[in-house]
């Protein structure tokens, strides 16, 4: 089905897609760091109380975490998409193989599947479980032989989306004004064609009304310049929203930017599926790199490297220390001194934070009040 | 056609058409599908406003969310038709400041968590405590007049036989305010002068245990604020009722403001056994740490069993964040964990052998040189000498004749008798009774430049020492001339320790800890290379295991020897539990006001005098009696518990619920106990078990101010009064204490009751609130209308402490002051009696007193000149006889060639091969909010929100992390149903019976999860749970449904029977009943010695025993065949063919 050929930078061709190329004219995006998520969920809580608690939704996570690589949601979702797809090749920085569109069965817009009913439950299995097998004893260094991460996942809002692709009404639309995908609550008729499509699996259909949802990157905030709520809540602090741009027009002042194509510190989720999808991950530090390739693309030693360099390196610790220090977007950033500043469109400046902790001594004894201060009370 | 050009034309083309839609839904339906392409553009988006309708709130407040959890998070909650419809963080903690102005940083942002993320589900849930409830029985034996049994004093067993079980009736609070004033009075009458005790005694109580009543029946009422710091009115408020309570001991015995004595307070801290019993032993202080915000300023970090990642959340991001600025991570552990993910090295260990690689670790340190020499010399009592023939401290006065103490000048000084020292805001220096002082002499050193003993005053610590000029031995053995004329051989303590450490080579270490020796190399290479920057984060792991204190020894040898103590970037740290109210020292103005002598004027401070006394609770779960066995009573004179009558208890689901060996107390403990009361706001464990239940606020509804704090970050946390109206007919829990005063003033006629809570009566709790910031070094400096005002928009305030982040023991490293200890140094030889009877006067080594597969706990040792603990038959007790009892105080030293070959006594049944240990777990905090569904789901691989399987206690459960190798063994498969079961011999209960009901409710059941991150041999299991009830086991097998849910409360159990309760008991050790530990009190700059709440006294072992496991069910639904996701093959060990593709990386080349 898939007519048009359209570019996707993530893997440097183009691809097949229904319709043809157009970006928004700014993309919502995300930079999520593995190295800082602790799978605490509190932002499936959040996204789950500020929008999924009506009926039919009791079952749905727009956002959820997953360990990696026993943790799904639905169950065995990437595994068996995956496999649909069959081994694919990237040759250099270049995707060499088939896109979900590209391997599209006749009459349909992307290979997929359909999840039962029963893949939805058991929402957080695979916890903490890792990849090999602990001794009785053990010692485990940089690259750990035994290995789990944490997977954050919410709507990619791809430039690309196949649930978009795939809807036979119509129904699912890009927002021109910040490239959120949203699923129209009162056109949709739940032909489910959005949820076999997706293969991230993040539409959802609810039974009891008879339509499909999904994350709205909670708009009703980004309207208001707020980042979202499961980036609001982000305890690891792991999570920053920003507006992506095309390569060819990234700027270095822009938190996302810069590190997606200035540091190509953070890299798209399953690129080879060919959705350009729009969070960016940070990958983790102490994982084998073959796992990561498949799933985050070839750049996922350079990102690696990328990151453990910080230390030294004050732009960028400085954009990653402005991750959870504000609810506001932040558009542009600048590091002096030690100081990393964010700034929102406007140029205002949001939020202001040291890269280090400073460090206070008070008086032992405030002789106006007269009372001693002592760290043992 | 450009795509603009285009877009502009279907704009106004379709205008038309997308009109008419607006005007006519039904006809829209009827359009035909206009969208040329939807990543352009689309029609009509007016629907959008459903999700911002759905986003909209009215209004926002805030409040505290304070489980026991050491974060307390000021939340924000967004209001919408009156109610809270979601709650969030306020980013506004990088507002906060000091009265100084120094500010935090929005580093400190967001600060929430999933736990407080559900909130409004439990606000509105269906387990809220809705009304005051009374349990049947136990009004019945109120209403007619509290009969007994004449000869003994026994209520008719039929009142309380039911507990559990009865049924509940709806109470006004003002109907269970005089329940409660009338069942205090009887049972503190009972109970009091020759009569009470003659009852008593022949109730089977230890007569130790009734005399220390000294006649008093209030000594037999126990209450407990359950983690008082998370409340300072509302659950200290327990500590001044205790206090007041000899109001009513005046009215029963008339002993005047000098003679009555008020109630017992239960102990917290070190009942939730996570006081680190060492910290005392070494330091004087009850516990060492630091604001986890140091972790960056350290660039050696290693965790010890602490679980950073899962139990410090909001705080988690301090320790990934120290890591992207280049610090080491190093995670001592008994699994792969969720820390382990964000480590660099991860060190996997036995359960309960952290201490034999910290001698590992300092055996290499002090052989290789590679120790801070001067930090030991100055700091500790390493270079003091020890008598060979005594194993004490050689004292100044021992060789020098006439010798008398060293003046204290530095920070310290010596109150004579009749003195007292000032309130703690006004303490510059240490305080010392004169008795004290002579008791403690001076310590010798060897000064090997002289070649001669050298008396060392206690000022001399640190730089002061070193300006002395003497360079004192470590090692060796010398003569020197007592005063008597007798030569007396002595040694360093460093000598004696090094001695015992080198049996702890790094191949042994490897045998005992299961960790390869290179791993042990490893450690102490990376620590010899960051002296003063290494962290020692110390978790529950290790800490709650019986011989805890010997680990929090190893600690900080290994601190000491590299210069890691009151460093900013280099200190140990014990987290586990918020428990330090001595942050708010000005808290004796509240909790010790005189009830005899009230101060009525709110701007005047109160008059303070304690009546009530301290104890701790493991005597009450280990059948409410201290530990005697054989010819002796091992429980000291100080920590002397009393009989439980009355059992009044807030806000905490520990005490019964979540308690060891709860199943004990259920069946042999409680049912001696003439009344619980307890306020809840959600239905517990607890509940179920009481016999009034006052239905509180929820932290959402607080109508009155609070204030707390917390250990681990550096702010004032206030609980606003919150704008929310009250959802249900509930009180605030100080309303409770009010409301059972004026009970008693009605039933009395003494109005001094009443006149104690008389800011409550005139809704003016911040008057008390007030009186503690005026008080209190932290807060001195704001009020705390000023800091409520702040709280009131999200802001918190910083804690004044001396330094931020704050590191306790940073004035003793940079100021050269004395640590609260005999020595002034930081003692690592304890030479007490009792230390010396059992074998721990050097931090030995043991085997763990359950969760071992050898000889438990055994003392681990090569040739030890100075161990000489007295042996079993000293204690008239058989060599052999390892029950748990009188394993306690077994002290046979073995070495590590006799223990290897040896069993744990359990063996001898062969099913018996794991060590079992519950640590806690991301999901909640002890069991807050475990039951709440969407945190239930996710709580592990078995949430199922549809309930597909109706054998499910609940739509998610408990489970078992169990290594596949040992399952397959036992064959069972992953997802299968299993009996657990511990020491028969008292566990679930003490005499338990296959066909008894108690033993349905209590053995427990869980399902298998398959888990390679763990060893073979080791279960682990997750200690928050709500456990099985009487009622819980009712329900699902009564329930169509098959919900575990009490259908006459409304109790949900995560277990369909027992809980990870059903394998522990109390445990009692020894050397934390001491009557001779030097130690700090709780508030202020004042030495004492012997028992202190949560300071000195027992800790339990919460987290080990030895069972066996017994497949009972099979994993599919209904019970047939393999769990879905295991059959389907996405499980580890049933992996199909393209999982295992997937996990080698192998779609992409």
């Amino acid at each position: 089905m898939p007519i048009n050929r359209v570019y996707n930078w993530q893997i440097k061709r183009e691809t097949a897609y229904p319709f043809e190329g157009a970006r928004p004219d700014r993309q919502f995006a995300a930079v999520f760091d593995i190295n800082k998520c602790i799978a605490c969920q509190t932002c499936t809580m959040a996204c789950k109380q500020t929008w999924t608690t009506g009926k039919g939704q009791e079952y749905m996570f727009w956002n959820n975490v997953e360990s990696k690589p026993y943790g799904f949601y639905p169950l065995g979702w990437d595994v068996r998409l995956l496999e649909m797809l069959g081994p694919q090749r990237w040759e250099g920085d270049k995707y060499a193989g088939k896109t979900i569109f590209e391997a599209a069965p006749r009459g349909k817009a992307a290979q997929g599947y359909l999840p039962e009913e029963y893949d939805y439950a058991y929402p957080n299995i695979g916890e903490d479980e890792p990849m090999g097998e602990v001794g009785r004893g053990d010692y485990i260094t940089i690259p750990h032989r035994i290995w789990h991460f944490y997977l954050a996942r919410i709507c990619n809002h791809c430039t690309y989306p196949a649930c978009l692709a795939a809807c036979p009404r119509k129904a699912i639309y890009k927002r021109q004004e910040d490239g959120i995908v949203l699923v129209d609550q009162k056109r949709c008729r739940g032909y489910r064609e959005c949820v076999r499509a997706c293969p991230y699996k993040r539409v959802f259909f609810n039974k009891v009304t008879g339509v499909s949802e999904k994350c709205i990157a909670c708009y009703p905030k980004v309207e208001e310049g707020l980042q979202t709520q499961c980036i609001t809540t982000c305890i690891g602090r792991i999570r920053l929203n920003g507006w992506i741009s095309p390569p060819e027009k990234a700027d270095p002042e822009n938190p996302l930017d810069y590190l997606v194509h200035v540091r190509k510190a953070a890299l798209p989720l399953f690129p080879q599926f060919g959705l350009e999808p729009n969070v960016y991950y940070i990958p983790p530090v102490h994982v084998n790199s073959a796992y990561l390739k498949q799933m985050f693309g070839p750049g996922v030693e350079h990102a690696v490297r990328q990151y453990r360099s910080a230390s030294a390196d004050d732009t960028l610790l400085g954009v990653l220390t402005l991750f959870g220090c504000a609810e506001q977007w932040i558009a542009k950033f600048k590091v002096s001194k030690g100081v990393a500043s964010g700034y929102d469109a406007a140029g205002k400046a949001v939020v202001k934070v040291p890269i280090k902790e400073p460090v206070y001594v008070r008086p032992f004894y405030d002789e106006k009040l007269q009372v001693y201060r002592h760290n043992i009370t | 056609m450009s795509g603009f050009d285009r877009r502009e034309f279907l704009r106004w083309s379709l205008a038309g058409a997308a009109g008419l839609a607006a005007s006519s839904p039904k006809l829209a339906f009827l359009q035909p599908v206009a969208v040329d392409n939807p990543l352009e553009w689309y029609p009509d988006r007016d629907w959008e406003k459903i999700y911002r309708d759905k986003f909209r709130y009215d209004s926002v407040f805030h409040f505290t969310c304070a489980p026991n959890d050491t974060h307390n998070c000021l939340l924000r909650a967004y209001v919408r038709n009156g109610v809270v419809v979601r709650t969030g963080p306020t980013y506004a903690f990088g507002k906060a400041t000091d009265s100084y102005g120094n500010e935090a940083t929005h580093r400190w942002e967001p600060r929430c968590c999933q736990k407080g993320l559900v909130l409004p589900r439990r606000f509105y849930g269906d387990r809220r405590v809705k009304q005051t409830m009374v349990r049947k029985g136990f009004r019945d034996w109120v209403r007619a007049g509290f009969p007994r049994d004449p000869e003994t004093g026994k209520p008719p067993e039929k009142y309380f036989k039911n507990r559990g079980q009865d049924r509940w009736l709806k109470a006004t609070h003002e109907e269970a305010y005089e329940l409660t004033a009338l069942a205090l009075m009887n049972i503190a009458e009972t109970y009091s002068g020759e009569k009470g005790a003659e009852y008593l005694r022949k109730q089977g109580y230890d007569p130790d245990s009734v005399a220390v009543m000294e006649g008093a029946g209030t000594q037999a009422l126990k209450l407990r604020g359950g983690m008082p710091l998370l409340g300072l009115t509302r659950l200290l408020g327990l500590v001044r009722n205790a206090n007041m309570m000899a109001l009513l001991d005046d009215h029963i015995r008339k002993a005047g403001p000098e003679g009555s004595l008020g109630a017992r307070h239960f102990d917290n801290y070190s009942w939730h056994t996570d006081l680190p019993p060492g910290h005392p032993m070494v330091t004087g202080q009850q516990t060492v740490d630091v604001d986890l915000s140091m972790a960056e300023k350290s660039r050696f970090i290693t965790l010890w069993g602490m679980n950073w990642i899962s139990t410090k959340m909001p705080d988690a991001h301090w320790l990934t964040e120290a890591r992207q600025r280049g610090s080491k991570v190093t995670n001592i552990t008994i699994e792969y964990q969720s820390t382990a993910n964000k480590a660099d090295d991860v060190i996997v260990i036995r359960p309960a052998t952290d201490h034999a690689l910290m001698l590992g670790v300092a055996h290499i340190l002090m052989k290789e040189k590679k120790y801070d020499d001067g930090f030991v010399k100055s700091f500790t009592d390493l270079p003091c000498l020890v008598r060979t023939d005594t194993l004490q401290y050689l004292r100044a006065s021992d060789i020098i004749r006439g010798y008398s103490p060293s003046p204290l000048r530095n920070y310290a000084a010596v109150v004579k008798a009749g003195e007292k020292p000032p309130v703690p805001m006004k303490q510059p220096t240490q305080y010392v009774s004169e008795e004290m002082r002579r008791e403690w002499d001076d310590v010798v050193v060897w000064d090997a430049r002289a070649g001669r003993p050298r008396a060392i005053g206690r000022d001399w610590v640190g730089g002061r020492f070193k300006d002395l000029g003497i360079d004192p031995a470590l090692r060796g053995r010398y003569k020197v001339t007592a005063v008597d004329g007798s030569q007396v051989e002595v040694r360093p303590v460093f000598d004696i320790l090094e001695e015992y450490a080198s049996y702890f080579t790094p191949e042994r270490v490897s045998e005992i800890t299961w960790a390869p020796a290179e791993a042990v190399r490893a450690l102490a290479s990376d620590l010899a290379r960051h002296k003063g920057s290494t962290f020692f984060a110390v978790g529950m792991g290790p800490n709650q295991f019986f011989n805890a204190s010997l680990k929090d020894r190893g600690i900080f040898l290994l601190a000491a020897l590299t210069n890691n103590i009151g460093r900013i970037g280099g200190s140990p740290g014990s987290y586990a539990g918020n428990y330090r109210v001595a942050l708010y020292n000005g808290l004796p103005q509240y909790i010790a006001e005189d009830p005899f002598n009230v101060e009525k004027d709110p701007g005047k401070p109160a008059n303070v005098k304690a009546y009530l006394r301290f104890e701790s609770a493991h005597y009450f779960s280990h059948g409410d009696k201290p530990l005697r066995l054989g010819n002796k009573l091992f429980t000291g004179k100080t920590h002397m518990p009393t009989p439980t009558k009355f059992l009044w208890f807030a806000n905490s689901n520990s005490i019964i619920g979540n308690a060891k060996w709860s199943y004990d107390l259920v069946v042999n403990t409680i049912p001696k106990l003439e009344a619980i009361v307890m306020h809840e706001w959600w239905w517990s464990m607890s509940c179920e078990y009481s016999d009034v239940v006052f239905a509180v606020d929820s932290w959402g509804e607080f109508k009155h101010p609070d204030l707390c704090g917390s250990v681990t970050n550096p702010f004032n946390q206030v609980f606003p009064r919150s704008p929310l109206k009250r959802i249900f007919d509930t009180v605030g829990d100080i309303d409770v204490f009010a409301g059972v005063a004026g009970s008693l003033s009605k039933l009395t006629g003494d109005r001094r009751f009443e006149d104690y809570w008389k800011f409550v009566y005139e809704d003016n709790v911040g008057a008390y609130l007030e009186r503690i910031a005026r008080a209190s070094s932290t807060l001195k400096g704001f009020t705390f209308k000023e800091i409520e005002a702040r709280a009131l928009k999200g802001i918190p305030t910083m804690k004044n402490l001396r330094t931020y982040p704050k590191v306790v023991g940073w004035e003793q490293t940079n100021e050269d002051k004395p640590w609260y200890t005999k020595t002034g140094r930081l003692e690592f030889y304890r030479e007490e009696p009792e230390f010396i009877e059992h074998g721990e006067n050097i931090p030995v080594f043991r085997e763990a007193i359950d969760a071992t597969f050898h000889e438990p706990n055994v003392i681990v040792a090569g040739k030890t000149e100075a161990l000489r603990p007295l042996s079993p038959g000293d204690y008239g007790l058989r060599a052999d006889d390892l029950s748990t009892e009188t394993r306690q105080v077994r002290n046979l030293v073995k070495t590590w060639e006799e223990i290897r070959g040896t069993r744990h006594p359990l063996t001898k049944d062969k099913s018996y091969r794991f060590l079992f240990i519950t640590p806690k777990y991301r999901h909640a905090a002890h069991s807050m909010p475990i039951d709440v569904d969407m945190i239930t789901v996710y709580y592990g691989p078995f949430g199922d929100l549809y309930r597909h399987d109706r054998r499910k206690p609940w739509i998610g459960e408990s489970y078992v992390n169990m290594n596949p190798a040992d399952a397959r063994e036992l064959g069972i498969e992953d997802g299968d149903y299993v009996w657990i079961d511990a020491d028969p011999e008292d566990r679930p209960y003490r005499g338990w019976k296959k066909d008894d009901p108690d033993y349905k409710v209590a053995r427990m059941m869980t399902r298998v999860k398959y888990y390679s991150a763990i060893p073979r041999g080791v279960l682990q299991m997750w200690h928050n749970m709500y456990q099985a009830t009487h009622g819980s086991v009712r329900g699902h097998e009564t329930n169509p449904s098959g919900l575990a849910r009490n259908p006459e409360t409304n109790y949900q159990s995560i277990f369909r029977y027992g809980g990870h309760q059903s394998c522990t008991r109390a445990w009692l050790g020894p050397t934390l009943m001491t009557d001779s530990l030097v130690r700090k009190g709780v508030f202020g700059q004042q030495i004492g010695k012997g028992f202190a709440a949560d300071i000195h006294c027992p800790v339990g072992a919460p987290r080990e025993s030895f069972v066996k496991v017994t497949k009972a069910e099979d994993g599919a639904v209904e019970g047939k065949g393999l769990w879905r996701p295991a059959a389907l093959g996405f499980r580890a060990g049933y992996e199909n063919e393209m999982m295992k593709k997937y996990l080698k990386g192998q779609y992409v080349d």
